[in-house]
């Protein structure tokens, strides 16, 4: 399993790197952490004519603060969001969710950026995008622009960006005070792609719920959310919440498909069972805290 | 047998393993470790289609690019009158036409068509790409089921009949036997086809030298076996060929075989007259190396109103592929099926398939479908019958007052005790407290499961032919140190350990002074290396009796030196003794050195030199056995299954080594674990392997197994020293214990599992469509 | 297809080579590095065999392009051993623990462990037991694997 033959760039900045992209005309691919890349180069499924390299462009890297968000550099590793302390502080469901992505040694080198722009549908970090609203900041010849990730994702590995955009960093706005975050997913074994994954994002004042996001991942051809089930959350209190109501809802929403692993009807049956369970078992801990 | 004179020293203790070290720092020396001047590398042109006819081929693109050597299809090899031995065929089977390269038609997805020859891997690999084939594509034949209907022929040249098939011979008071029992209970299993996976794909690197030799490295479970193809494939004098072998990383019968791409291989570096190394990448691994255990097993039990077994009568059918190292309908299977139980009565009929897939090889006990079907069908007739499936265990199983035992296919049991590791694994568990636990478990809606399975292991394997012996050369050099060659190999077993601690203690020298060498064809003598669960039997006989001949002959010279008798010598820690004259010690180099280079104070007429050889012919068969148990438990949410604990109660009579028995029971149980649970080689209606990375086939992690408990019994056997083959056993009794788990734990939903393998989605379907969800 | 001039550091040794763009690291260090102890299980980044340390991180090197390691550092399991021949230590664990059998998975693990403890540093058994889930191994059953992590773990935190 030997690559085609390739041309590799490493531009040292974001001008240079968008410069090629520009020439190389939907024949060059962007080289961020290398994970889902590299094999499909050793495969020869895809035979890319250059391959940029955006590992050495300091201005990829980087977690920060910015109006309200923030502002993860696109080839921060997997691994630094695990230790980050701006995550930690502003957006811990980040790494909650990182925690799933992969093995330790391929969160070394994976990069968010690389893993939410290529939208692999079971994947964890493109539904962190989604379901926490996040902004995808991307560069090209042309200039600068973010797309919501509700826009983004337009199949499976098929995205918003034109050919020649580079993703350049992700920004997650914050999530409003009271916000508890659920990430949960069911894999034949740890590091391999979701059966079922779920993210939720739900706010909580008074004693019900103000705001609901759910996502998934596994569950169709990109991530996608239940606005039914959020809206149905909307409102309920703690105490009268029928779980298993919205878990049934919410997996109704999805579009899962039948594969080697899994049918689309266990899918959907134990989505709406690991909503329920990962819910009630973040409330019960949110009481307890 | 023979008798060791003092107390075992090494035999018996977990010994650091010798090869660890260069293992460890990454010194090993595998296949394509091997740099040779002037190396050439091979990548295939492989079929995408299931079935069909090669309309045009062409190659001039391939050819012209430049680094690419040659590109060699079926015709091109036909300069070489290439010959392929069939180690396990059943002399009933007629083989199917077979090249290395596919020869005008194409069988299965992933046939290689063409071999091409390049500078790098890289550059075969773009010379590949530009080879061009058009295929005539027809309907392949690809499941079980549909070879079963053998609507086409998968061979033309063969019709369309079984691959092979076994029987019984019609035994008409059977149906009488089956109307009147109390107890009739039917079920069928289904295993998956999976793939051995070793993590080192096969490999081989042949180097022709002008003077008509060749030298092969090559990834296998024996350079004596893969020299000896070699030989009788390119009708080359067994002189010529040299096959080394030093680090294999790992076969599980893969290996046993050269098959066609590395003869294609060995072929194309004969034709250029320059080395050639192919090294499989995974993909090849998983979509082209053979695979194993596709079959289907209907078991019908009788049994009396005590839970006596009466009769059982088997259907077998097996989807052996395309091009299977061996054709037979697995007659092993349906001998060992009554297992260590009293089953008066046997009926089987058993066919093996063609089919337009990768072809079979035999897979760690390959036969293991006898324990698999037996086991868990014991645990259905429990609860159907209603009594404790341990309970229905202890009323049929043998017992020492009933052995020796004839099997009713014929095998006879000794020094087995299947019921004395079964007690040592109940008592282990504490089976009546986990009742307790699974009960409570079960009001809160939790499914907690615990498995049995027993087993006896046919290991050793010598029945006749190439497996017949195993042979040691042992040497002391002058310098005082022992040499053994031996025909044994290791891919993970730890012969260079083993075999040294049986030398060792053979000899009365120190561990660390011993060194076994098993990696070249062109030392030692012949023997089929690893397969069957055979070495610690044969390749420890064959080292205790070449060691036993060359301790006599030193004491023998002890004593004419030292004016003693020889009953007075003894060897211990590599010093010579003579009882009662401590004055006399002397060192075994001092021995040595004068049997070596001062011949005239040997006795009169006694050969020089120190070194004796044995070739040993152990029993054709050495019965070990076991008890496992498994608990696990089965979310109801999602089907997924989580193994809490397992032991293996086991006797493999004497251990050489206990660690290396415990990573072969652990090894085994783990792939058995991989079987039941997860791995799963799987074909479209097109025959398009689906499963062909690792991010498909699934194999266990270290998140999916138990840490297992082992209960260790010594039971010899009449062979030398005692020992008895254990390699294969966790993959023959694990997969039952593994399912009778599953199945008790899903014992409240009445549902059986014996559709292999036992995925969440199936699981969970089962127990939802239990409580009509 | 690009070539490129690459200089690093393999296991303390200074190495300038000239590589293909399409080379892996792996490949690399396999062919003009003489670390034939890197192995390569399956080029597709999922059984963790080749892995080794780049700066100080375990990566798999089939999934990095040699020429992106111009400038770093790589630790093999062939550069661990003392001149004397003294095993690391993680390397002692596992030989006391028989974690190998046929050794192709080895030095991925030895790897992945040595990345862990660097330091002196102690993590819990669950997380280099976490950490281990990236390597696939056919012939232990990862018994002894574990109880080499075991051993080389801390207290639970």
């Amino acid at each position: 399993m030997k690559a085609a033959p390739f041309d590799y760039v490493v531009p040292d900045s974001i001008e240079a790197a968008v410069s090629h992209l520009a020439e190389g005309a939907g024949d060059a691919v962007v080289l961020a952490g290398g994970q889902t890349l590299m094999p499909l180069l050793a495969l020869r499924m895809a035979q890319p004519g250059v391959v940029v390299d955006i590992n050495r462009i300091r201005e990829l890297s980087g977690v920060s603060r910015l109006d309200g968000a923030t502002r993860i550099g696109a080839i921060t590793r997997q691994a630094e969001v695990l230790t980050d302390p701006t995550i930690a502080a502003h957006a811990p469901a980040i790494a909650q969710a990182v925690r799933f992505v992969g093995h330790h040694q391929t969160r070394n080198r994976g990069t968010v950026g690389g893993s939410i722009s290529l939208g692999e549908p079971a994947a964890e970090l493109p539904c962190t995008a989604l379901t926490l609203g996040a902004r995808i900041e991307a560069r090209s010849t042309r200039g600068t622009r973010q797309i919501a990730a509700e826009d983004f994702y337009l199949g499976p590995y098929s995205n918003a960006l034109e050919p020649d955009e580079l993703v350049t960093a992700l920004h997650f706005p914050d999530l409003p005070a009271g916000t508890i975050t659920v990430v949960h997913e069911i894999a034949r074994r740890p590091g391999d792609f979701a059966l079922v994954g779920l993210i939720c994002a739900l706010t909580v004042e008074g004693g019900a719920f103000s705001r609901a996001r759910i996502g998934w991942f596994g569950m169709g051809p990109t991530p996608l959310r239940s606005p039914q089930a959020e809206q149905a959350l909307v409102g309920q209190s703690l105490g009268d919440v029928d779980l298993t109501e919205i878990g049934r809802l919410a997996a109704s929403e999805t579009d899962p498909l039948d594969d080697h692993h899994a049918t689309a009807a266990y899918r959907r049956t134990v989505g709406a069972r690991v909503f329920r369970r990962a819910v009630s078992q973040a409330l019960e801990a949110r009481k307890a805290a | 047998m023979t008798e060791m004179t003092h107390a075992a020293r090494f035999v018996g203790q977990r010994i650091a393993r010798k090869e660890d070290r260069r293992l460890l720092t990454g010194n090993g020396s595998y296949t394509d470790d091997v740099v040779v001047p002037g190396m050439l590398f091979a990548a295939f042109v492989r079929s995408p289609i299931a079935c069909g006819k090669i309309t045009r081929f062409d190659a001039e693109a391939a050819r012209a690019l430049p680094g690419v050597h040659a590109v060699y299809a079926a015709d091109d090899l036909r300069t070489l009158d290439i010959k392929f031995l069939q180690l396990y065929s059943s002399p009933t089977a007629t083989p199917p036409h077979l090249w290395p390269l596919a020869d005008g038609r194409v069988v299965y997805v992933g046939d290689p068509i063409a071999i091409v020859v390049a500078e790098s891997r890289a550059l075969a690999e773009d010379g590949a790409g530009l080879v061009e084939v058009d295929y005539e594509s027809e309907d392949p034949v690809v499941t079980l089921d549909q070879a079963k209907a053998l609507a086409k022929a998968v061979h033309p040249e063969l019709g369309a009949k079984p691959a092979d098939e076994v029987s019984t011979p019609d035994d008409p008071g059977m149906a009488e036997v089956f109307a009147n029992a109390a107890h009739v209970v039917t079920g069928t299993i289904r295993h998956q086809r999976q793939a051995h996976s070793p993590m080192e794909t096969r490999a081989v690197l042949a180097q022709p030298k002008g003077s008509g030799e060749l030298t092969v490295w090559v990834s296998c479970q024996s350079p004596h076996m893969a020299a000896r193809y070699l030989s009788m494939a390119f009708s080359l004098p067994a002189h010529s060929i040299r096959v080394i072998s030093k680090d294999v990383g790992g076969a599980f019968g893969l290996k046993v075989q050269l098959w066609r791409e590395e003869t294609a291989a060995v072929a194309a570096a004969l034709i250029l007259g320059k080395p050639v190394k192919w090294i499989e990448d995974r993909l090849e691994n998983l979509i082209s190396a053979n695979q194993a255990r596709e079959q289907e097993m209907t078991v019908k039990l009788a049994l009396d109103a005590d839970a006596r077994l009466l009769a059982a009568d088997l259907e077998y059918h097996s989807n052996i592929g395309a091009f299977p190292h061996g054709i037979g309908a697995n007659g092993l299977g349906m001998m060992m099926f009554p297992g260590p139980y009293k089953l008066p009565r046997i009926a089987f009929k058993a066919k093996a398939y063609y089919s337009n897939t990768v072809g079979e090889a035999a897979y760690r006990g390959p036969w293991m479908i006898e324990s698999l079907a037996r086991e868990t069908m014991l645990d259905v007739a429990a609860r159907q019958i209603g009594i404790d499936p341990l309970e229905l265990r202890r009323r049929n199983l043998i017992t020492k007052a009933d052995q020796p035992f004839n099997m009713v296919t014929g095998p006879v049991l000794n020094w087995v005790t299947p019921t004395e590791t079964l007690d040592l694994a109940v008592q282990k568990i504490d089976v009546a407290a986990f009742r307790k636990e699974q009960a409570a478990a079960r009001a809160e809606g939790r499914y907690l499961g615990l498995g049995f399975a027993v087993y006896v292991e046919p290991t050793t394997m010598a029945m006749g032919g190439v497996l017949s012996t195993e042979a040691a050369q042992v040497q002391v050099e002058p310098t005082g140190k022992v040499t053994a060659v031996l025909s044994t190999h290791s891919q993970g077993h730890g012969t260079e350990t083993t075999m040294a601690q049986v030398i060792a203690d053979s000899l009365g020298v120190p561990f660390d002074d011993v060194t076994v060498l098993e990696d070249d064809s062109s030392r030692g003598g012949f023997g089929a290396g690893a397969g069957g669960s055979r070495q610690a039997v044969a390749g420890g006989g064959a080292a205790m009796r070449a060691t036993a001949i060359l301790k006599d002959k030193i004491k023998a010279i002890a004593a004419h030196m030292l004016n003693a008798s020889a009953e007075a010598v003894e060897i211990e820690n590599g010093m010579v003794t003579v009882a009662g004259a401590a004055e006399m010690t002397t060192p075994l180099a001092q021995i040595a050195a004068t049997a070596y280079f001062e011949t005239e104070r040997l006795p009169p007429g006694m050969e020089p030199g120190l070194s004796a050889q044995y070739r040993y012919r152990p029993p054709p068969i050495v019965f070990s056995n076991a008890s496992h148990a498994c608990v696990c438990e089965v979310d109801r949410d999602t089907g997924v299954v989580k193994i809490l604990r397992w032991v293996a109660s086991e006797d493999c009579g004497v251990m050489i080594n206990p660690a290396v028995v415990e990573g072969q029971i652990a090894g085994g149980v783990v792939q058995g674990i991989g079987g039941v649970m997860m791995e799963e080689i799987h074909y479209d209606e097109m025959g398009n392997p689906t499963a062909a990375t690792f991010k498909d086939y699934l194999i266990p992690t270290i998140s999916d197994v138990p840490e297992i408990e082992y209960c260790h019994l010594i039971t010899p056997a009449d062979n030398e020293g005692g020992y008895k083959g254990v390699g294969e056993g966790g993959a023959i009794i694990g997969p039952p214990t593994m399912v009778n788990a599953v199945a008790d734990a899903l014992a409240p939903f009445g549902v059986r599992c014996l559709d292999l393998p036992l995925t969440p989605p199936k699981l969970l379907a089962l127990m939802d469509a239990a409580e009509g969800i | 297809m690009s070539e490129h001039r690459i200089e690093l550091k393999v296991d303390g040794q200074p190495v300038v080579k000239t590589v293909e763009a399409r080379t892996t690291l792996g490949d690399f260090l396999r062919d003009e590095c003489g670390r034939t102890g890197v192995h390569l299980g399956c080029e597709h980044g999922v059984c963790g065999a080749c892995t080794v340390i780049v700066d100080g991180k375990a990566v798999r090197s089939c999934l990095m392009l040699a020429v992106q390691a111009n400038g770093v550092e790589v630790t093999t399991a062939q550069g661990l051993a003392a001149a004397d021949g003294t095993l690391s230590p993680v390397q002692q664990a596992m030989q006391d623990e028989h974690a190998l059998q046929c050794g192709f998975c080895t030095p991925g693990v030895v790897m992945t462990l040595t990345a862990l403890t660097a330091g002196g540093a102690r993590p819990t058994e669950a997380e280099l037991r976490g950490a281990l889930s990236g390597h696939l191994c056919r012939c232990t059953g990862y018994q002894g694997i574990i109880r080499a992590a075991r051993k080389l773990s801390g207290a639970n935190a």
